[in-house]
Formats: structure tokens, sequence, C-alpha cells
């Protein structure tokens, strides 16, 4: 019986120690990709522009602390960013940031581009888990393009924009992540 | 049975989705867009032959009692390679499928083939059974999945194939048009399959 029980054990162990060096092998031979493709999808030239027409490059905001600072008291946004052209002129902030309130399969992550004399440039949804087809919706340009030319001095309400129809709670969240966006810019970059 | 039974079976006679039925939740909630069910599919066959296979040859070496734990580690290995290669070099599917790669894992169709099939048999049968029963998967996935985009969003891999006009069916594509259209799916093929017998 004892016997046995080692036995069924070790094996066990056998499977589960061989299983766990493949992955790690594996893990180790594509994380590099990973990442690559992580980082290529957020600055892809279509989101740039869709962003902020004209841009190239999003770099890091210069100001490190003022990002903390901002991450400290906003646990929604995840980064400031500073959008420039072809010759490294600045053409506005960009700020990354997901979504206050859930859509209808949690929240949506953006990009939200605003002009240097406050007005919203574009956005672009980076991540999102909507129903494809319905909620998904929120991604193209014919929901998107009416935030452009907003004025980014206060909240837009929601008598402000026309929500997706069939797609009420992606509508309200992409808005909050917009809305979220411009709060953190009145405040902190402004 | 001979090898080329073993996958007709996969694919029509017990196929795992339109026969068995095991295996739903995922294709319920994936087979939204034709691209999906294809992805889902392939997904699926890559596992399933490549689980079918490890457990085959070690049908002999794993004892009875722990062989529930032993294909459980086995499948999930399998599924996360597909999810890590999958992300490394089709990132664009990746992205679509989601949540639902490391949902394999709890896929019946795998431990069920694991269980019936490859613990008892050769490994070539083994190799078959994966195929077939892989294959049998990705034709329904396909078959609701283009119903699915077709009707509620009036397009096919995203080419739209309806006039503008149409005002896409929504049901369609939530959860409520999955089962009933997966139950229509289902009573046509079982209709003409007794057509045929008789």
């Amino acid at each position: 019986m004892k016997n046995n029980f080692v036995k069924l054990a070790g094996v066990l162990l056998i499977i589960g120690a061989v299983s766990a060096g493949v992955l790690a092998w594996l893990n180790d031979v594509t994380s590099d990709r990973i990442a690559q493709n992580e980082a290529m999808a957020s600055m892809d030239p279509a989101i740039l522009e869709a962003v902020m027409p004209g841009s190239v490059m999003f770099n890091d905001y210069e100001d490190t602390a003022l990002v903390d600072t901002i991450k400290a008291d906003n646990n929604k946004f995840i980064n400031l960013l500073t959008a420039v052209d072809e010759s490294g002129n600045e053409l506005g902030k960009v700020i990354r940031t997901w979504s206050t309130v859930k859509g209808f399969n949690g929240d949506l992550e953006l990009y939200v581009g605003f002009t240097p004399d406050g007005q919203i440039s574009g956005t672009s949804v980076i991540s999102h888990a909507e129903t494809e087809g319905v909620g998904s919706k929120v991604t193209l340009l014919a929901f998107t393009e009416q935030f452009i030319g907003k004025d980014a001095s206060g909240e837009i309400s929601e008598g402000d924009y026309d929500a997706v129809s069939g797609a009420t709670y992606s509508s309200k969240s992409f808005l909050s992540a917009v809305n979220n966006a411009i709060n953190v810019y009145a405040e902190y970059v402004k | 049975m001979n090898k080329l039974e073993i996958f007709k079976n996969g694919v029509t006679t017990e196929n795992p989705i339109l026969v068995q039925q095991v295996g739903m939740c995922a294709t319920l909630a994936i087979t939204t867009s034709l691209i999906n069910g294809i992805g889902m599919g392939v997904a699926v066959i890559a596992v399933l032959t490549g689980s079918n296979i490890v457990i085959s040859l070690l049908r002999k070496f794993i004892p009875d009692e722990v062989r529930i734990p032993s294909f459980i580690i086995v499948i999930a290995a399998f599924t996360t390679i597909i999810d890590l290669l999958m992300h490394a070099y089709t990132f664009e599917l990746y992205k679509a499928l989601g949540v639902f790669i490391p949902l394999i894992v709890v896929n019946c169709i795998i431990l069920a083939r694991a269980e019936a099939f490859a613990s008892k048999n050769s490994l070539s049968d083994s190799i078959i059974d994966g195929l077939g029963m892989g294959l049998g998967y990705l034709v329904a996935m396909i078959l609701l999945s283009s119903v699915r985009e077709i009707l509620g969003n009036g397009t096919i891999l995203g080419f739209r194939i309806l006039p503008e006009a149409y005002e896409p069916m929504m049901m369609a594509i939530q959860p409520p048009g999955a089962f009933i259209l997966l139950g229509l799916l289902i009573g046509i093929v079982n209709y003409l399959s007794r057509r045929k017998k008789a």
C-alpha cells in the first residue's frame, strides 16, 4: 500500500516536472516576441494617427514624478505621453487610461489625445473585451470621431454624445474613460 | 476499427459538438464571428492531437488511480504551449480569442478523448482520433459561426455580403441567439442523418 502511494505520487511528480520544464523553456523562447507584439500593438501607426493626427511617436512624459503622482491619485490612469511629429516637435499630450465605468465585459483601455489649446484631438481603444460586432463598434471611427474637437475643460455629459445603439454599456464605458482622461488633463497637465 | 473509420467517426457519426454535444460553453461563447470559430477550431485540433499523442504514449506508465490528474496536467501544458505560441506568432488572432484559449483546458472534448480513446488505443489510432475529432469540432464551429456572423452582422470574415439596408439581427451574436441557432443546427443534422438511415 505504502509502496503504491509512493509510485502514484512519483508518476504525478514526473509528469508535472516535465510539463513545467517544457513550459519554462517555451516561455523563455517566446517572451521577447510577446513583449514586442504588445509594444507594437499600442504603437500602431493607425492608432497614433487616430489619436493625434500627424504624430509618429508617443514618448513618455519627461516629468516622471508628476506621472507617479497621478498614478497614486487615480487608479485607472495608466500613463501620460507626449505626441511628437517626424521632426520631433510636440503636437500635444496623450493620456492612456482605463474606463472608470465597466463596459459589458469589463474595462476599456483608451488613448485620449489633447491639443495644446485644450481640445480632444482623437481617441483610440487599445484593448477591450466587448461583444464582437456589437460593443466592439465603440472602437470604430464612426463612433469615436464625434469626440474630436470637443472642449476638454470639463467632463462630457451623457447628453452630449451619441451612444452606439444596442451597445449602451460599451458606449458609457468609453465615455467614462474619455472623462477620466479629461479630468487628469484638467487637473495636472493644463 | 480501421483508421478511416476512426477519422470519419470524429467528423460525422460522433461529431463532438453536433452529436456528442460536449464542450458547449466555449462553442457558444466564441462563435460570434467566423474568424473566431476557425481560430478556436484550429487551436483545439492542435491541443487535442498533442494531448492524445502524449497520453497514448504514457498510457502504460500512468497508473489508473491518478490518470485524471495526469491527463489534466498534460492538457494544461499543451494549452499553455498553444497560448504562448499564438501570443508570439499570431497576435491578431490571440487578441480576438482572448480568454478562450486558457479555457481549452476545461473543454470536455479533450479530456473525454483522453479518457475514452487515447488511454486505451495505440499511438497512430490516437493521432487519427485527435485529428478527426478536432476536424469535427472545427467544422461545427465554422457552420455555427458563419450563420451567426451573417445574421448578426451581415458580414462574412469581415466582408459585407448582405446589403447595408439589412438591419443586423443583434440576437444572433448574443448568447440567447447562440443557444437557439446551435439547437436548430443540431436539429437539422439529426433530421438529415435520420433520413439517410431510413
